[in-house]
């Protein structure tokens, strides 16, 4: 599903924030991307999602070399990874379902189709009644939800999220990661980059540790 | 296909959106482009009334070749007959006029007949009227002939006022090319002000390009909506300066009636057919669709 490959990332001349990255994630698996803030988490996710590419070694996703795809061919490669970044992103200017409905125009799905499939998602997260508010309207906790609808509109394999969490209360960000799970126990591939140790104790079984470039692969949560 | 009609139609809705959003600045903008616009339609309308004024001057002219008064009574009707055989490809019709003719039609105006009385002997030569065919260049055609036609026995003079059609013509050529750079200039126009209404959008837009991208948007799916807003701008803002150049004919119309009425004639400027206007507006939404593509492939690299 994903594989990576003595991967390695930096930014112009400086210094490595990746330095020879090597797993394998399989289909199905529940996966936390932990270290201290800088450490890479952001980045490896976007090395994931295609948004950044790697400055050396492979990477595949969905049986797919990101590393050799041409930049034109890697927004097809994100319809099928739901990104969710640490600022939801979302769009101010429409409402909730409009804001779900966007992957589904990029890919010119039919109108009813699209807003049928829309409504399922905000029904998923918990949202229904609220799809006509505008974002700003909703909480913290139900804007992180939308942007969750919307990344897992299109029906991923894989669900990349980074820092899904932060600025939450325990309840809210609990609730939040069983939404997660729930996607995961229908197959959905997961990686969230946080660094809430006790949410992490509480769902983790596969936990990759990044710091300062050096990278370690372990179970359940490392100490 | 039903995809790519579906996605094309979203990129519609969010440009007319995007336009509806910010009234006042796409309604300056549209403003801006329909004046300017304007300009070289008004100044087709010109130039396709007069060219007619001078085709209609110029096409068939009348040369009229004046015998010596010494000159024989059927020398008028030799000459005609030698332009009938010789210059039968230039000469359209030749008409002889004698000189007893042309005195009784000066002394049927009475400006004239006191005038007349007063002559002792009537001093008009036989004349042979000559109409030539049509000729690319007719008025150095004419020239050419009439030389020729001076060097003929008992001619005494050719008159063919050439010069006044040929300055005029000279002033249409300048005119038509005046034009053009004018055309040049206006699509300069167009270009600068989609492009930057292009930039502002994009900037605005920033946040929904980013999310778009996310979400897996293929640099089309981005662009598009900002290449019909280029295009809707340049038809919306082609057809405002029809409109414009409508009504402005109007008072001007009323003013050279007037004017034309002094001088015993009917004159009015008409917009150019409908078929050069269509043409116009579509080379303007396609100017602010080129624009548009050029203002987006560079604002939207983030």
């Amino acid at each position: 599903m994903i594989e990576f490959q003595h991967v390695f990332k930096s930014y112009g001349r400086g210094r490595n924030i990746l330095s020879d990255i090597n797993f394998r994630v399989d289909p199905g698996e529940f996966i936390f991307v932990s270290g201290p803030s800088g450490a890479g988490k952001s980045t490896l996710l976007k090395l994931i999602g295609g948004l950044e590419p790697p400055s050396r070694g492979s990477i595949a996703v969905n049986n797919q070399r990101i590393d050799k795809m041409p930049s034109r061919a890697r927004p097809y490669l994100r319809r099928a990874v739901g990104i969710i970044l640490q600022d939801t992103h979302l769009l101010f200017d429409r409402n909730a379902i409009e804001n779900v409905l966007l992957p589904l125009k990029v890919i010119g799905l039919e109108n009813s189709l699209a807003y049928t499939r829309a409504r399922a998602a905000i029904e998923k997260v918990g949202l229904s009644g609220k799809e006509d508010m505008n974002p700003v309207e909703l909480s913290g906790g139900e804007q992180q939800r939308l942007a969750i609808a919307r990344a897992i509109v299109n029906r991923p394999a894989i669900l990349i999220v980074d820092e899904p969490t932060a600025n939450l209360d325990q309840e809210t960000a609990r609730r939040i990661m069983d939404v997660f799970k729930d996607f995961n126990r229908v197959g959905v591939t997961t990686l969230i980059a946080s660094h809430d140790r006790r949410l992490m104790a509480s769902y983790a079984s596969r936990t990759f540790l990044i710091d300062h470039g050096r990278f370690n692969d372990v179970k359940g949560v490392a100490a | 296909m039903r995809r790519w009609l579906r996605q094309h139609r979203y990129a519609i809705a969010v440009s007319v959106r995007r336009l509806l959003a910010q009234p006042f600045s796409s309604l300056a903008n549209l403003l801006v482009i329909a004046l300017t616009l304007t300009v070289p339609i008004l100044g087709a309308s010109i130039l396709i009334t007069a060219q007619p004024v001078a085709r209609q001057l110029s096409v068939s002219p009348e040369m009229t070749i004046f015998l010596s008064p010494s000159a024989d009574a059927d020398a008028s009707a030799g000459i005609a007959q030698r332009l009938k055989a010789d210059f039968a490809d230039d000469v359209a019709s030749v008409k002889v006029v004698k000189r007893d003719e042309a005195m009784a039609k000066l002394r049927a105006n009475p400006n004239w007949a006191q005038a007349l009385a007063a002559l002792p002997s009537n001093p008009l030569p036989d004349a042979v009227v000559v109409t030539l065919h049509e000729h690319p260049d007719l008025a150095r055609h004419a020239d050419t002939l009439a030389t020729q036609w001076r060097q003929w026995q008992q001619v005494d003079l050719v008159q063919h006022d050439s010069a006044w059609v040929q300055r005029l013509e000279a002033i249409l050529r300048f005119a038509r090319i005046g034009l053009v750079l004018l055309a040049i200039g206006v699509a300069l126009v167009v270009l600068a002000t989609v492009f930057n209404t292009v930039r502002m959008q994009a900037l605005t837009q920033r946040e929904e390009i980013g999310v778009a991208r996310l979400v897996g948007a293929t640099e089309s799916f981005v662009r598009r909506p900002f290449l019909y807003l280029g295009a809707l701008t340049g038809l919306t803002a082609g057809l405002a300066a029809i409109a414009l150049a409508y009504f402005a004919l109007m008072p001007l119309n009323t003013a050279l009636a007037r004017l034309a009425q002094s001088y015993g004639t009917s004159l009015a400027l008409r917009l150019p057919d409908a078929v050069s206007l269509a043409l116009a507006v579509v080379v303007v939404a396609i100017l602010g669709a080129l624009s548009a593509r050029w203002s987006v492939t560079r604002n939207t690299r983030f």
